[in-house]
């Protein structure tokens, strides 16, 4: 994303939408120069995002329109987008993992499927436009719309996970003119992403490269260093790629929603999942966690199942391998792990006011900062 | 509507905690009741007041006190 590719498509883009007189034009151009930016990293990129688009925005049509089937309209895209997205990325892991546990199992050749650039973020984005259209949450728009929102390659590769609901309004308006504000704030947080990224995490990830190679691995000292090192690495990394999309799309205008939050200074992993890649862990709140506890009052399928089922998923979702739904499932043990922590203080009284003093804070911040890195043994 | 939610909180969510909860007391920021129990919350007023409140409308945010709860429960 730090190219100067990109770079060039956010300056041309950005000096076009402007000069042309009308909203439904510059959502036309958003979309042109979105799809030609993706042609150029990934000729499959734009062809799935046009022909995700056009399934998506049909399905929505269906659901707006039907009067009493709009359950199964709703249904059928989801799973419509999970089956392109289990096809391109799952296939090759699922067919794997089954063929170690049955030996006729016919194993697919993963090398021969290549996965679009950004697929899983795009499905992530085109099941909540569903659903959002499905609940009356928000209008389909017209394509032209649907098509700026879906394609749009400031956010297209890394998120955030916009939500249509909130993005379209931003290109439903007439004659926005530009504001110096959007140019302040935009290349504030170009330069601020940036700096996370080529400086800070650049430089952490290059002295603690060696770490990890070698004799070192045994070095205990070496370990939690490289460990440490890699916790602040990928949240700079992360974070300073969300900067730049969020910085990059102001300039056009557009509010796109905040993905980090200062998650490593949070008092406890719930609160921690609030406050990282919030457009995901928002996501998995909304359309898994929420149906999931539904389906059982039991107490243990809510403290214990749904945490680590709906976590295991999002580790999946993040690459087709063990370690991420280790990953996940470290993180929804942690939630589970906390729910019993919040029921055992409710009902100790000196628990509750030992945990309200500012030491116990500062333990639990470190706490949850320690969780959260030895997660990242598995994720890394 | 206020005090039917504020019993629901310290009956079901709080197990009869002793904790005093006023329609305008942060329960979420404060860590009186966690986010896992906006599920609960979401169940027990589509059954008592027979609204259905979608999931993101439902955040910690929007949720963090009884009179932002009954805002949010009156949109609907």
């Amino acid at each position: 994303m730090i190219t100067l590719q990109f770079f060039g498509f956010v300056l041309v883009g950005f000096i076009v939408y402007w000069v042309l007189p009308k909203q439904y034009y510059r959502n036309i151009w958003l979309s042109l120069i979105s799809l030609i930016y993706l042609y150029l990293l990934d000729k499959n990129a734009p062809v799935i995002a046009f022909t995700l688009s056009i399934f998506s925005y049909l399905i929505a049509s269906a659901i707006e329109w039907s009067q009493n089937r709009k359950v199964v309209w709703h249904k059928a895209g989801v799973i419509g987008i999970i089956l392109v997205l289990v096809f391109f990325k799952y296939l090759g892991f699922i067919s794997t993992a089954f063929s170690s546990l049955i030996s006729d199992f016919p194993k697919f050749p993963v090398d021969k499927l290549l996965l679009p650039l950004g697929l899983s973020y795009i499905t992530f984005k085109h099941i909540s436009f569903l659903t959002d259209v499905y609940w009356g949450l928000t209008k389909k728009g017209n394509f032209i719309q649907f098509l700026s929102y879906s394609s749009l390659f400031t956010i297209f590769l890394a998120g955030p996970i916009e939500r249509y609901e909130w993005f379209l309004p931003q290109v439903e308006v007439n004659e926005q003119k530009l504001k110096t504000d959007f140019i302040e704030e935009g290349f504030e947080r170009i330069v601020y992403g940036i700096f996370k990224k080529a400086v800070i995490a650049d430089w952490i990830g290059y002295f603690i490269k060696d770490m990890w190679l070698g004799s070192n691995q045994n070095n205990v000292f070496f370990g939690v260093v490289a460990l440490m090192g890699y916790s602040i690495q990928i949240y700079m990394d992360f974070s300073g790629y969300s900067d730049i999309a969020i910085g990059s799309s102001r300039l056009f205008g557009l509010k796109i929603m905040e993905n980090f939050n200062y998650p490593y200074l949070q008092p406890n992993i719930s609160q921690f999942w609030r406050s990282w890649h919030i457009s995901l862990s928002d996501w998995i709140r909304d359309y898994l966690f929420f149906p999931l506890s539904k389906l059982s009052s039991n107490k243990i399928w809510t403290i214990f199942f749904v945490p680590v089922i709906a976590m295991g998923l999002c580790g999946f979702w993040h690459g087709p391998a063990w370690h991420f739904i280790f990953w996940g499932m470290w993180h929804g043990i942690g939630l589970s792990i906390y729910q019993v922590w919040n029921n055992i203080k409710r009902k100790n009284k000196g628990l509750a006011e030992i945990s309200k003093q500012l030491w116990f804070n500062y333990a639990a911040v470190f706490s949850t900062f320690i969780f959260v890195t030895i997660g990242w043994l598995w994720f890394r | 509507m206020e005090s039917k939610l504020i019993e629901f909180i310290k009956k079901d969510i709080l197990e009869d905690s002793e904790i005093n909860i006023e329609p305008a007391t942060k329960l979420i920021s404060s860590g009186i009741i966690d986010s896992f129990s906006l599920v609960l919350l979401q169940t027990f007023i589509k059954k008592e007041f027979g609204k259905k409140i979608l999931a993101p409308r439902i955040t910690a945010e929007s949720f963090n006190s009884v009179t932002q709860m009954i805002e949010v429960i009156n949109r609907f």
